[in-house]
């Protein structure tokens, strides 16, 4: 099995979120529901010496996902052929029969609902349907900095590196998130 | 599933563009099913790619938005009170019709106001459709000034007789050192290319510093310095760099020499030979609050790292002594030498690539309001291109002003009624109260409009207009990068609603008059233009491309011809020269247009009494979501970040305000109530409320809406910039009712 994994290179973003409206758009997400790309941002020091970091997270398909696990419903299965980690939505219980049992399960909040009672669990499916023609997910072709990439984690970690650590990301090794990054160095 | 509506039919994809008021024009490619836009992507062409940001692939909410204005509509209540009855398109133009025809009779054209803006444009639609249009009805008043850059504009035609002065951005991993003045690309890109150069450039090691009241999302990604500096101080700052540069000299001798003019002159001002006061790095220490250690240390890096860019950004510049700033930063670039060259940068206006004719055209008028009136006093008039100088236009910042007040004022003329085109006119010029104080005041107001804005609740008839996705235009890029846009039409309209132009023919022969282009395409008159255009070779291709992107053999550097060859090569000015001493400036015998740059202190300074009464320095940046109040009311924008004051946390622990607490924002202008976010990204002593939100009075005129032109000041600078980060401002605690 080939491993589809995520890059995202922390030191060229600059927090214009782009990548997360581009998803919205194209995966019909509306307003109120947080998106399956989601960016966050860190700040550390007091004027004037600080710290700013954006950190931009969808999905990160993990080797060994808690989310598979946890589902009650058996609606998130793991790809055989590549990895991803999809939802039947169809499956999915639902916010209102389910304690979000996936969402609790997972460190970096991909599993997302939105705030209707009985929404179903949508995430990064690594826009599948792009995929099977050949393309590029929408945010790594929407990312004005170039800052993301996917593909196989192996000629990823080949090309920028195997590092999964970068500021405001807490790793959960156990669950081996498929993702390599170049972090924002915490000074200068 | 998702995947297979992707194999879906009758899916179309149009190449477009995104085409409002910001700091691109970005290629968009609108996946169009049963006239609905379903989805949007961007550049996927050849490298470099022209990407959209946020703006742009959010732009769906936007066009099939329920708040669309669908047709046309007549106030109904009082004016601004927003009823409003739906009428057809023939009553609504007869109206605007006879109340044209019936001010023109009364009071003559000089009584119509061209209150157009930039918020809805390409090289067709916009206000350039309703200014031919009241030509042919025998003219209108204008306004002249531009917002965002009025003083860089002036300040890089006094020092260089031209707003050519910028390098492409690919000509920045040449430099060894780039100083961001003021400058946010980041948020307001800027060209397309921008940031991605910028990654480029510290990535190659090359120092980056940001000189900003703000930790912008620019400081925090790209500089490796960061010198937070007081609001309007700048000049000082780059005053006591030249005084360290020439009391060290590490100035470029020959280059001054052989390129400038006034360079004595100045000297004498920093040494303080003219006015007693030697302008030190102690001495802009105190103006400006920057340790006068880090004045002396980025002077010395920027005199002897050469080539080094000084891009000195436009919203310094939008202050009450803008132009000096601006001044200040050109002549900073000439005494060290870094103009004409690769890696070095001029400063000045800052365009490289010329796609398109702002502020470029002669002085001529061909509106008869305007003939014969003489050049204003304290213009550049001498020189060709920049601002035309005519003085039967009023300075934007005083238009409100001249509604109320007309000849008694001293203004050219009484306007009676307003044209509102492309522009949520009353809030975005500054001191907006009075703004919709003036347009209470006047006998008629038409607005076409998308959407219902501050400034279309204003008026008697509102005509709906499309978007650039329902129609065919061309987009120059914003400022100046080498390629084109062609925005195909993507959907038909929506609604009743029509285009600028299919406003103007429609409305014209009620007036009647004959235009020659009224029979004649947008594609036919879209490949006139862009046959009269020397760069556009393939109108076809560009077309079904929806872009074309031109080859540089090589960077761009502005003066490159005047460095090289002198001789025959004079730089525009009237001396030929860089004018350090401008004689122009000279000539209007006013203390406050100095010959050499000098920073000047005004009547809402840091340090004036009124800074007693109102002790914070309020800046209005532009915002990463919107450009300017376009794209406020698109839902999955309003959710990245919600619209609020930034205050220091030392200012607000003063105040007993915690983040996310109601605050009252208020000078003797106005009155606004937003949310607090308490951050160290700000400078204590400022605050920043970033521009474009809207206008939304209570009954106690508390804007609820948040607008920083309620606090803004109409008194423009001497050159003509907009004081947008010129109010002092007090910040308190929302009272709980």
């Amino acid at each position: 099995m080939t491993q589809i994994g995520f890059y995202f290179d922390q030191t060229r973003c600059t927090g214009c979120y782009t990548c997360a409206i581009a998803c919205k758009d194209w995966h019909s997400v509306n307003e109120g529901t947080p998106g399956l790309m989601r960016v966050g941002i860190i700040e550390e020091g007091k004027f004037p010496n600080l710290f700013i970091a954006y950190l931009a997270s969808p999905c990160y398909h993990c080797a060994d996902p808690p989310c598979v696990k946890a589902c009650p419903a058996n609606a998130i299965i793991k790809r055989k052929s590549d990895g991803i980690v999809v939802v039947h939505s169809d499956k999915c219980f639902g916010n209102k029969d389910c304690p979000t049992a996936c969402l609790n399960a997972c460190p970096w909040n991909a599993p997302q609902f939105g705030p209707e009672p009985g929404s179903k669990m949508q995430k990064c499916n690594l826009c599948l349907d792009r995929l099977e023609q050949g393309q590029q997910t929408i945010c790594v072709d929407a990312c004005p900095m170039y800052a993301l990439d996917t593909g196989p984690l192996h000629t990823l970690q080949k090309s920028y590196g195997n590092i999964v650590e970068a500021v405001g990301f807490q790793n959960s090794p156990r669950f081996k998130p498929s993702v390599t990054f170049k972090p924002k160095p915490q000074v200068g | 599933m998702r995947e297979q509506e992707m194999a879906e039919k009758d899916v179309t994809i149009v190449p477009t563009g995104c085409c409002h008021d910001c700091g691109g024009r970005c290629v968009l490619r609108a996946h169009v099913k049963d006239n609905t836009i379903i989805r949007i992507e961007t550049d996927n062409g050849e490298e470099p790619q022209i990407r959209a940001c946020l703006r742009g692939r959010g732009y769906r909410q936007r066009v099939h938005s329920p708040d669309r204005l669908k047709y046309p509509l007549r106030r109904i209540g009082e004016r601004g009170e927003g009823r409003f009855e739906r009428i057809s398109w023939d009553d609504a133009l007869n109206t605007v019709a006879s109340e044209l025809l019936r001010i023109k009779e009364t009071y003559g054209n000089s009584a119509i106001l061209l209150a157009g803006g930039s918020g809805n444009q390409g090289m067709l639609h916009g206000a350039i459709q309703v200014g031919r249009m009241l030509l042919q009805f025998g003219g209108f008043t204008r306004e002249w000034g531009a917002a965002s850059y009025e003083g860089p504009l002036f300040a890089s035609m006094a020092t260089y007789g031209t707003i050519r002065t910028g390098n492409s951005r690919d000509d920045l991993l040449n430099s060894r050192m780039v100083i961001m003045w003021g400058w946010n690309p980041a948020n307001t890109i800027w060209d397309p290319e921008t940031n991605l150069y910028l990654a480029k450039v510290r990535e190659k090691g090359i120092k980056i510093v940001a000189v900003d009241p703000i930790y912008t999302d620019s400081a925090a990604t790209f500089a490796h310095q960061w010198i937070p500096i007081r609001p309007g101080t700048d000049a000082a700052m780059l005053i006591a760099m030249a005084y360290v540069i020439i009391t060290e000299d590490i100035q470029d001798h020959a280059f001054i020499e052989k390129y400038t003019i006034g360079f004595r002159k100045y000297k004498d001002y920093l040494l303080g030979r003219e006015d007693g006061i030697p302008k030190t790095p102690q001495w802009a220490e105190t103006i400006t609050t920057v340790p006068k250690e880090v004045i002396i240390d980025l002077a010395r890096e920027y005199a002897t790292m050469k080539p080094g860019a000084l891009i000195a950004g436009w919203g310094p510049a939008r202050t009450a002594m803008g132009e000096q700033y601006s001044r200040a930063a050109n002549v900073l670039t000439a005494i060290t030498g870094n103009v004409g060259i690769n890696g070095g940068y001029a400063a000045g206006f800052m365009r490289a690539y010329s796609s398109r004719e702002t502020a470029s055209g002669t002085h001529g008028s061909r509106n008869p309001v305007e003939k014969g009136a003489p050049p204003r006093k304290d213009s550049l008039h001498k020189l060709r291109g920049g601002t035309n100088p005519n003085s039967a236009r009023i300075h934007g910042s005083k238009i409100f002003d001249a509604i109320l007040r007309g000849r008694e004022g001293g203004y050219p003329t009484d306007i009676k009624m307003a044209y509102v085109v492309a522009s949520n006119y009353i809030n975005q010029h500054p001191n907006t109260r009075r703004g919709e104080e003036a347009f209470k005041s006047l006998e008629f107001i038409v607005v076409h409009e998308q959407f219902m804005t501050p400034t279309a609740r204003m008026g008697d008839i509102i005509l709906p207009v499309n978007t650039f996705m329902e129609r065919n235009d061309i987009a120059p890029p914003w400022l100046g990068s080498p390629y084109y846009i062609y925005l195909n039409k993507a959907i038909d309209s929506l609604h009743e609603s029509k285009s600028d132009m299919e406003i103007c023919r429609d409305l014209s022969k009620k007036l009647g008059l004959s235009d020659k282009l009224s029979e004649v395409s947008e594609d036919d008159i879209l490949r006139h233009i862009a046959n009269s255009r020397d760069d556009i070779h393939d109108y076809n291709a560009m077309k079904h491309k929806g872009v074309m992107k031109i080859k540089l053999s090589e960077p761009i550097v502005s003066f490159k011809e005047q460095i090289n060859d002198p001789k025959d090569n004079p730089f525009p000015t009237l001396s030929g020269k860089i004018e350090i001493y401008c004689e122009h400036m000279k000539e209007m015998n006013n203390p406050l247009m100095p010959s050499i740059p000098k920073y000047l202190s005004h009547k809402e300074n840091y340090d004036s009494p009124l800074a007693e009464v109102y002790p914070l320095q309020l800046l209005t940046t532009h915002h990463k979501t919107r450009a300017h109040s376009t794209w406020y009311n698109v839902p999955w924008l309003r959710e990245v970040e919600s619209h609020s004051v930034w205050i220091n946390s030392i200012d607000a622990a003063k105040r007993g305000i915690n983040n996310g607490d109601m605050v009252d924002v208020f000078n003797n202008r106005g009155h606004i109530r937003i949310p607090a976010k308490v951050t160290e990204r700000i400078m204590p002593g400022v605050v920043n409320v970033s521009q474009g939100a809207w206008y939304d009075p209570d009954k106690d005129g508390v804007d609820r809406g948040g607008c920083a032109n309620v606090l803004t000041s109409d008194e423009r600078s001497p050159g003509g910039a907009f004081p947008m980060n010129s109010a002092l401002v007090q910040v308190e605690l929302t009272k709980q009712a």
